[in-house]
């Protein structure tokens, strides 16, 4: 079967990218990481196959992120980094804390779901890391991507 | 232009190369395995501990008053119960393997619900068998020293007087502020999956 280290190798830096859009927070997304290993660690013997091997990780790891009530309370939500106002020429860098910054608006939930969608997961996958239907993600999944499209927007991102 | 093949190339240029090697996480896990569930640990293991010495002093040392043995058992009884509920808890948690979010959620409202009716019922429980114990123990020690008597009972009621009406109180208010925030978030996470 699969062994620890190459499920480490294997899931942790996606694990850590959607930890980050939850937390939008380094450290506490590396916390994140290290918590749903030590869980995936301790369980894994009893992993019986019932879903994929990366459902369950998903599952662990999102749930870890909804157990961190203390991190949402000190998570900055509606503030936008000042120098993105005259930015024209924009890094990547920049790119990426505009995109985890946007993300960090939204709801818990959603910032869950379009984490999991921007990793590349399948819908159905998605579906059942979440607990509700296909249908259901796939509406979601499309009014979080018109609410980004539309922040990007707003800032000229994307023309 | 497709937005979303746009977000997904920037999302994935988040570094994590600072991720901690497989090795140095098998050490971190190794470190910190089980540290979160360790105070409830501790909670078993004490009450255990004790219960078996009460019991150990009862069935060695030949007391000669009922109300020793009575007092005894009831401690007894409360350390056991201490236990179970604490066994309960945990076991609560372990079952908790391959749950979605949803479900998770729910366990996690249900938990703290849990905390609250154990504030309110069982923790009253355990302590009214442990107040109720002590003072029946301390009896057959005293009662042939009236000075002893005043004494120890003068303390015990003093230090039972401010377990209850301070120290419970005040413990419970830290609490349910905290207990009833997490529950109202909660409520609005489960609110965003419906």
């Amino acid at each position: 079967m699969t062994d620890f280290e190459s499920i480490y190798k294997r899931y942790a830096p996606q694990i850590f990218r959607v930890c980050l859009g939850y937390t939008n927070d380094a450290d506490q997304a590396k916390d994140m990481v290290q918590d749903t290993f030590i869980s995936v660690w301790e369980n894994l013997s009893n992993f019986r196959n019932q879903s994929q091997i990366s459902t369950w990780i998903f599952r662990i790891a999102t749930n870890r992120c909804l157990r961190a009530l203390e991190v949402a309370k000190r998570m900055p939500s509606a503030e936008l980094p000042l120098q993105l106002a005259d930015m024209t020429e924009e890094s990547p860098e920049e790119k990426l804390h505009f995109l985890y910054q946007s993300i960090a608006e939204l709801p818990e939930t959603e910032r869950i779901i379009i984490s999991l969608e921007l990793e590349g997961l399948p819908q159905a996958e998605i579906a059942a890391i979440v607990g509700l239907s296909n249908g259901n993600i796939r509406v979601k999944i499309h009014r979080i991507k018109e609410k980004l499209a539309q922040k990007f927007k707003a800032y000229g991102q994307f023309s | 232009m497709d937005n979303l093949a746009d977000l997904k190339a920037i999302w994935h240029t988040a570094k994590t190369e600072s991720l901690p090697s497989p090795d140095e996480m098998l050490g971190m896990i190794k470190k910190f395995r089980r540290q979160k569930l360790r105070s409830k640990w501790l909670v078993i293991l004490t009450s255990c501990m004790l219960t078996c010495l009460i019991i150990a002093v009862l069935l060695i040392v030949p007391f000669k008053f009922w109300t020793t043995y009575m007092g005894g058992g009831l401690m007894a009884a409360s350390g056991v119960l201490l236990a179970v509920t604490n066994i309960r808890s945990l076991k609560r948690f372990y079952q908790l393997n391959d749950s979605n979010n949803l479900e998770f959620l729910a366990f996690i409202e249900q938990t703290r619900q849990n905390q609250i009716a154990y504030y309110k019922k069982m923790q009253v429980l355990i302590m009214s068998l442990t107040s109720i114990g002590l003072l029946f123990y301390l009896y057959e020690p005293s009662v042939e020293k009236p000075l002893w008597f005043i004494g120890i009972y003068t303390l015990a009621i003093a230090y039972l007087l401010i377990m209850w009406f301070w120290a419970r109180p005040r413990y419970f208010k830290k609490h349910s502020a905290k207990l009833n925030a997490t529950i109202q978030r909660l409520e609005n996470l489960s609110n965003q999956l419906k």
